[in-house]
């Protein structure tokens, strides 16, 4: 059986969950209150654990150990979305993407229970409880801040809209869909972006944060394709800088 | 003036900067964590949050206490709506200090009852009692919760005033638990240690 579509899926969402749980870990010591600095920073861990679990699969398909793929790999070999590689900047930014990635990935591992690949399906049934967390937590900050002070509305409401394009990109077309949804591995992008939408609407409209209109938004796209921004090396760099001097080390 | 795509740099201080007061703290209120260690069992206080509302505080709360061990529960309140009686030692029971209420009606409002047993622990939920106020709950506690085994303290919240997990959100602690990461343990910083001294030793 040709694994080339399962495996292309499982890359992009590895790299998804690896280089925004670098990110968002960036914030460790440094967030905007302890118990906060804590939550965001396990759920970072999180998030790195998850792309562990799904290199683990893609090595039981054929591909490198988790560490080698993880670390030696360049910018262009990633498949991860852009929106997840753009700098923290502030906390604003941060929050908002942390909201608009975690309801899509919760939404793509909710789909993936159901998933023909039952090793999937299986971590997809495992993590639910610290998904159910990571969307709890971003509903919260977010109904809390859009609706708190002028200051914290217009802070979300601008990177909201400098966030969506980057957001849509998520969802960008994988050239194995067909392939995808009629081996009932995922049911696709298409189905997922609107159950996306769908969630988001849901949560924003109880907030006074105005979602644009989504159709007059040219999607980012690219990063599935191994096309990133500048920022992404760097990134990789630093993350891989330890493994470089020794690869066998261990702490 | 440094200019970064890492916020934290940029708010790095000024070195020169002028003499000025201190800035005031800027601190949100806090909220107690009480949390339930194995299903049947009580809850016990953990400890406490900072948060901006109730809701945030149990968010908060989830990741700041109960990720590190397991747990099936917790829940939340504004300290603010703690009853707190007036604490003992030795063999003086709290509720021996609790003064008289004067009406005898149970009341209609619902309070939990913790009891301090040793000092130095946590309060550990004993029991719910019905009264108006949380002076009555505790005369109402004395009756009905107190086994002459010494209390040095007895708190009173209003239920109302909790925020409970509802059994949805009990699907939050299902972590995976071959992610030994989470447990301290795994660091093995005592073996790491120990190697490295033997390791120094042979050298020399």
């Amino acid at each position: 059986m040709d694994h080339t579509p399962l495996k292309e899926l499982l890359y992009k969402m590895a790299d998804d969950q690896l280089i925004l749980g670098h990110r968002n870990s960036e914030w460790t010591g440094m967030g905007p209150l302890l118990e906060e600095d804590i939550a965001f920073s396990s759920m970072a861990q999180d998030k790195v654990g998850q792309s562990l679990a799904l290199y683990t699969l893609l090595h039981e398909l054929g591909e490198s150990d988790p560490d080698t793929v993880a670390f030696t790999r360049n910018a262009n070999q990633f498949h991860n979305c852009q929106l997840v590689e753009l700098p923290n900047q502030e906390y604003d930014f941060s929050l908002i993407r942390h909201f608009l990635f975690d309801t899509a990935e919760a939404l793509r591992f909710e789909m993936l229970t159901r998933s023909s690949h039952q090793p999937l399906a299986q971590l997809a049934t495992k993590i639910r409880g610290e998904l159910r967390y990571h969307t709890l937590h971003a509903n919260t900050w977010i109904k809390q801040l859009g609706s708190a002070t002028p200051e914290s509305i217009s802070r979300l409401q601008k990177s909201l809209e400098y966030a969506l394009p980057f957001a849509l990109g998520i969802f960008e077309t994988s050239l194995y869909e067909k392939e995808l949804i009629a081996a009932g591995i995922f049911e696709g992008e298409q189905a997922l972006q609107q159950k996306w939408l769908a969630k988001i609407e849901s949560i924003l409209s109880q907030t006074s944060l105005q979602l644009p209109d989504l159709k007059l938004i040219q999607p980012i796209v690219g990063g599935r394709q191994g096309k990133h921004t500048e920022h992404l090396q760097p990134l990789l760099d630093e993350m891989s800088e330890v493994f470089k001097i020794d690869p066998t080390a261990e702490w | 003036m440094l200019n970064s795509l890492d916020p934290r740099v940029n708010r790095l201080p000024q070195i020169n900067q002028s003499i000025s007061p201190k800035a005031p703290l800027d601190q949100f209120g806090t909220f107690e964590v009480f949390v339930q260690p194995k299903e049947g069992k009580s809850f016990q206080h953990e400890g406490i949050v900072h948060a901006p509302n109730l809701e945030l505080a149990y968010v908060l709360a989830k990741e700041a206490f109960t990720r590190r061990f397991t747990c099936v529960s917790l829940y939340v309140v504004d300290t603010r709506e703690v009853f707190v009686s007036p604490m003992t030692e030795g063999n003086n029971n709290a509720y021996d200090l609790i003064p008289e209420s004067t009406t005898s009606t149970p009341g209609n409002q619902s309070f939990e009852i913790y009891h301090l047993a040793k000092r130095g622990k946590q309060h550990v939920h004993v029991g719910t009692v019905a009264a108006n106020n949380p002076e009555e709950a505790m005369v109402h506690a004395r009756e009905k919760l107190n086994t002459g085994k010494i209390v040095f303290n007895v708190w009173a919240i209003a239920t109302e005033a909790i925020r409970f997990t509802s059994e949805e959100d009990k699907e939050l602690w299902l972590t995976l638990p071959e992610k030994k990461f989470r447990d301290a343990s795994d660091y093995k910083g005592g073996d790491k240690l120990k190697n490295f001294l033997e390791r120094t030793k042979i050298n020399h």
